[in-house]
């Protein structure tokens, strides 16, 4: 599954390792998540959606998988 | 940090591991051949699943002890978070990392215990053996509960590179299974003890988390 949250990232200049803290996640799973390796669970994109202010659909796109 | 002090930063730690790697693997290799020397442990008594155990219980111990004394480091654990990175550890995450070293060790001191017990002694006298499983039952516990401890500390992607590995560790060794004990039936295979089906069990395990490791970028 194809995300967005490499550029919502850099857009707010944080490392993988901030955005994993803030997620309290490891900076591997961001990473795993950014990369395509790993699709998060529902709590976590809804997480990440919180995060971000966005709506789940807007930073995952399920269609380009 | 820019690339040119990066690069020398990751070669002193390669260094460091790999002079810690050459400090156990010859302390380790020492001992083996002062005990094999001196008669205490008869080489021939062990078989292939014997040295399959030992050879897998020195990775254990190696991997344990170097990530255990590297954890004891913030700023090795930063390191081992995130190479290129130049941020230190929480300080919870160090002990996350101890954590997982000691369940490596354990595991190390599991798999050898019975080995070495059992290759020190042509019949292994009942009180040894006794003594020896107790001890095997105690660290066996110990070894449980980090195992759980890091469990409940992981989190999504580590609980989901454990599960797959036990899934495909299940549906791999449960048709070789099948298919030694139709084997082993017919006459066809010589019978495997349970020591035997344990160390490939616990080979299998540790080749197939590296993989499923790599796939999901955590190695």
């Amino acid at each position: 599954m194809k995300n967005r949250l490499k550029i919502l990232r850099a857009e707010r200049n944080w490392s993988q390792a901030d955005l994993a803290d803030r997620l309290d996640v490891s900076r591997q799973t961001v990473n795993a998540i950014e990369t395509g390796k790993y699709d998060p669970s529902l709590p976590l994109a809804f997480r990440i959606g919180r995060l971000f202010e966005q709506p789940i659909e807007t930073i995952f796109d399920d269609e380009a998988a | 940090m820019n690339a040119a002090s990066e690069a020398p930063r990751r070669n002193v730690s390669r260094l460091v591991l790999g002079g810690l790697g050459l400090l156990f693997g010859g302390g380790l290799g020492y001992l083996v051949g002062r005990l094999i020397k001196t008669g205490v442990i008869d080489p021939g008594r062990l078989g292939w699943s014997d040295n399959l155990a030992m050879l897998i219980a020195a990775c254990l111990l190696a991997i344990g002890l170097i990530v255990g004394l590297a954890s004891f480091s913030r700023t090795a654990v930063g390191r081992m978070i995130d190479r290129t990175g130049s941020r230190i550890a929480t300080p919870a995450q160090a002990s996350f990392y101890r954590q997982q070293a000691v369940v490596m060790f354990l595991a190390g001191l599991l798999m050898a215990a019975p080995v070495v017990a059992s290759a020190s002694f042509e019949v292994i006298p009942m009180v040894v053996a006794s003594i020896v499983m107790l001890a095997v039952l105690a660290v066996f516990l110990i070894q449980t509960v980090y195992n759980l401890t890091v469990w409940h500390r992981s989190d999504e992607l580590i609980r989901r590179v454990t599960s797959e590995t036990g899934a495909v560790c299940f549906w791999v060794l449960q048709g070789l299974l099948f298919l030694w004990a139709a084997a082993e039936k017919l006459g066809l295979a010589p019978p495997l003890t349970a020591w035997d089906i344990m160390t490939v069990l616990m080979g299998t395990y540790l080749v197939v988390a590296s993989i499923m490791s790599a796939r999901r970028g955590l190695s």
